[in-house]
Formats: C-alpha cells, structure tokens, sequence
C-alpha cells in the first residue's frame, strides 16, 4: 500500500473570490452581518462585561495594532514559522522525492512517516520541551515537526506519480539520477508539493501558537493567551483575528500559485 | 503463507531496525534524555497494571467521542442544508472556509477564561476542532448531486424528506467520509489540546505529570501510546472512507 492513503491532503478550500454579482455580494453581506449582531446581543444579555464581542473588538484593533508589544508578538511568531517552515520545506521534499523514488528508501521510512503523521503533533511537547528546553528551540522544533511529515507525504506521492515516459526520454538522453531527481521528477512533483505545503502551512500555525501556550514564550499565542487571562478579551481576540488572516493569506497564497504557474493542474479531491 | 511473509518482511524489517536504533541511542545517552525501548515498555507495562492507565485512557475515549459524534451530528446535516439551499451556502461559505483555516488552539484561552474547568468546555474544544472538515466535506459531497436527479425526485413528486433520504444522503456520504477521516485527526488534536490547557484529564495529564516530574520514560511511554492510537484511529477512518468510497461513480 503507497504511503498516499494516509497523505489525501484536504481538498482545497475554494477562496472566495470578492463578488462582482450582486447574486453572492447581498448574500455573503446579509450573513456576515447577522453573525456579527447575533454575536453582539447574545453577548451583551448573557455574559459578563470582558468577553469579547464585535463592537468592543472593532474598538480595540486601532490601539492594539501601534502596540509595539503586539507588533513583537507578530513578528516573533512569524519568523518562527517562516523558519520551521523553510526548514521543512527543504528537508521535506528531499525525504519525499528518495522516498517516491526509491524503494529501498520507501521501505524503511514510509512506516514511521505515516505513524508521525497520524500522530497529534501538540503530544511531542513536553518531549521537546524536555530536550531542548523552555525555549524558542522548542517552539522551532515542534514547528519543523508538525509541519515536515504532510510535505514527506505528498511529495513522496507526487514522485510516485511522475509520467514514467519522462523518465525513459530522460534517461535515454543519459541523464543521470540527482538530475532527473531535481529536473523532472521535482518539477512534475510541484502540485503535491503545493498541496503539502498548504496542509503544513496550518499544522505549523497551530505548532507555534501550542507551542507558546505551552512554554510561556513570547509570541502571538502568549499575547492571546496573557490578554484572556488578564480579561482583555477583546485585545486578544484582535490575535485571534491575525492568526486567522494567516491562515487564510496561506490558502489564498497556495491557490494564487497553483492558478498562475500550473493552470493546467485542477486539484483532485 | 510464503508470500504474506514476503509481503510483511519490509515492515517487520524496518520496524525492527527502528527499534534497535531506539535501544542504542537511549542506552547511549543519559536517561533524564531519551529512555531506551525495553524501558519505555517497562513503564507502560507498570502504567497498565496500576489500572492508571487504563482510567486515563477511558477518561480521553469519552472526550473524544463525545466532542466527535457532536460534530457529526451538527456537521452533516448542516453541510447537506446548506447543499440544498443555495442561497444560505452562498452566503455562508466565505465564512466556512475562514473558519476552516483558523487554528482553533487560539479560541482555548477564551473557552477556558468563560466556561471554566468542567467537562462541556473540553468538549467544545474537540468538537471546534472537528466540525468544519465534516460540514466543508459534506457541502462539497452534496454540490456533486447532480440537478437532474433532484428534478426527476420532484416530478415524482418525491416529499422533501424522502428526497433527503433516497438522493441526498446516499450520495453525500461517500464525500463526507473524507471530512470524517480529517475529522478524526482534528479531533484527536483537539482533545490532547484540551486536556494539556484546559482542566488536565486524561492522556494529556499522563504525559503532563510525567513531565512535569521530569519522568522521561514515563514521557516516552504516553507518547508511544498516543502516537499509536493516532495510528490506529488513522487505520479506521481511512477503512471507512474506502467503504463508502466504492459508492461513488
């Protein structure tokens, strides 16, 4: 059995091109704003003044974002994930493509890759945080961890997947292994790549904000985390509000370039 | 009987090897470090006959299920809703999908500042984390109906719910299982995620208080044990997505 049943990524989240048609504009509108008041009034009769709610939300994005504190948090976060990310990435596509390709590699690996996968990443933790301490080393290294194993997968799958008459036209011309690794089969490999990457993309978010809760480190999830405690909901809900807009900059980014370098790729499901 | 052994040897093969290298590199280095397999299972074997772990392990088995069947049940059927009526899907999907691609972990300080230490906040922690793959899986499924079968439903003059129960649902199933499988893992997080922040039950407080001991075996046993029904649990949803796969064209 290929290591692709346990890989499937999600099937994309379809981002919602702004309406041009009043047809989903009146719709969309209409919702959104019965959320926003439904969610205010309920607040307002059942519970207590510090939960946040739209109105006092809306009131407190234009302080907290010059806080410089908040600025910090941002950032440090950010560069974490950019950097677990960019390791995983890298180290990643190397395991997946001598994964797809070799069957010697394949067998030895693929066991633990999809274990690793299957796994709820947040439990290694308190290992991490036991070997590497209380620090921002933990936060990477679980980063690096939730992240690598979706590209392993996807990229091991898009390697499987490759054309095989690419191959025998490469290898007929005397190309020799690395390059058809890294001139074929990695750029025929790109759309599992992309869909790994945004499935990893997600799991490293979540990674660096458990991470914070969890080891106290400054950072976006120990703003969130600080604030609540504290009962400024309504400045940490402005976290919440960046971290979701990360998220989705994620889906919106992997589309965007799947759209505009392979249009003729469509995603199956 | 000579091929099934061909057929598991590389598993077994490699499985072994991992071990062995699991063995050397814990005798190798200290214990506060890493702690050898033998050792490991040593600890899970004591974790066992105490019964520990087996309360915990029940504890984490009714938060999981509890937070996941809520999921299912609020997920489908308002996934097939929402297929149905195009105006509700059109006006809520820009939001779906943002809530889909928020790390819920953020909202576990809010939960936990409101609702406290009970058992209904961990519950809503997992189910969080589980219903948006099932609603978004089972929207997908339900928008691959074709139109032509919802006519000929109606020139039948089919009721409503007979429609939902011979067309609808039959045919979302298949797609919704796939949001059933990611479910599983979400939900999985989840209720690790839940039992680490919120009140510590469970799994999640076997490998806190072993850490915070600075138990590392006990650290090791707890997350070989995780690591395994996050295996197994993979096994089941992918079993069932296969099952129903087959009914799709």
């Amino acid at each position: 059995m290929p290591s692709s049943d346990i890989a499937a990524a999600a099937p994309a989240a379809k981002p919602v091109v702004i309406a041009r048609k009043a047809g989903t504009f009146w719709p969309r509108f209409i919702v959104g704003a019965a959320i926003l008041l439904i969610w205010e009034f309920v607040v307002r009769a059942l519970a207590p003044p510090y939960v946040a709610k739209p109105s006092t939300v809306l009131m407190a994005i234009p302080h907290v974002i010059v806080d410089p504190k908040f600025l910090a948090a941002t950032g440090n976060t950010l560069a974490a994930v950019a950097e677990g990310l960019a390791v995983a990435l890298v180290a990643g596509t190397i395991i997946g493509l001598l994964m797809g390709r070799s069957q010697l590699v394949e067998r030895s690996i693929r066991h633990y890759v999809n274990g690793f996968f299957a796994m709820p990443m947040i439990v290694v933790l308190p290992l991490f945080s036991l070997w590497f301490g209380y620090s921002s080393a933990t936060r990477i290294a679980t980063i690096i961890f939730a992240a690598i194993f979706s590209i392993v997968v996807n990229v091991a799958d898009g390697a499987r997947s490759v054309p095989r008459e690419y191959l025998e036209v490469a290898r007929s011309f005397r190309s020799n292994r690395w390059s058809m690794l890294f001139t074929i089969v990695l750029p025929a490999s790109m759309p599992y790549l992309l869909a790994g990457f945004r499935l990893a993309a997600g799991r490293a978010l979540i990674g660096a904000v458990v991470a914070e809760f969890f080891l106290s480190i400054g950072g976006l999830g120990y703003y969130i985390l600080y604030n609540s405690r504290s009962y400024k909901h309504a400045e940490a809900f402005v976290g919440v509000l960046l971290l979701a807009a990360f998220g989705v900059c994620f889906e919106l980014l992997v589309f965007w370039v799947t759209k505009r370098f392979m249009p003729w790729y469509r995603r199956e499901r | 009987m000579h091929s099934t052994i061909r057929r598991h040897a590389p598993f077994w093969i490699s499985i072994l090897i991992g071990i062995a290298i699991w063995e050397i590199a814990g005798r190798s280095t200290s214990q506060a470090f890493m702690v050898p397999f033998s050792v490991t299972l040593k600890t899970l074997w004591q974790l066992m006959l105490s019964g520990e772990f087996i309360r915990q392990f029940l504890d984490s088995a009714q938060l999981f299920l509890t937070g996941f069947v809520l999921a299912l049940v609020v997920g489908m059927p308002l996934g097939m809703l929402l297929a149905r009526v195009p105006i509700l899907r059109i006006g809520i999907e820009p939001y779906l999908m943002i809530l889909y691609a928020t790390p819920m972990v953020a909202l576990i300080p809010f939960i936990l500042s409101m609702m406290g230490f009970g058992f209904a906040p961990k519950v809503l922690v997992v189910f969080l984390f589980a219903v948006f793959p099932v609603i978004y899986n089972t929207v997908e499924g339900a928008r691959s109906i074709k139109p032509e079968m919802i006519e000929v439903a109606h020139s039948f003059r089919s009721s409503e719910w007979a429609l939902w129960r011979d067309v609808m649902m039959p045919y979302t199933l298949p797609y919704a299982m796939t949001g059933v499988r990611q479910a599983i893992g979400r939900a999985l997080v989840g209720m690790i995620a839940a039992e680490f922040f919120l009140s510590s039950t469970g799994l999640g407080q076997l490998i806190m208080t072993a850490s915070q001991n600075f138990d590392t075996a006990g650290v090791f046993a707890s997350v070989l044990v995780i690591a395994l029904i996050g295996v197994c649990l993979m096994r089941v949803g992918l079993t069932i997505e296969r099952h129903f796969a087959r009914w799709r064209q």
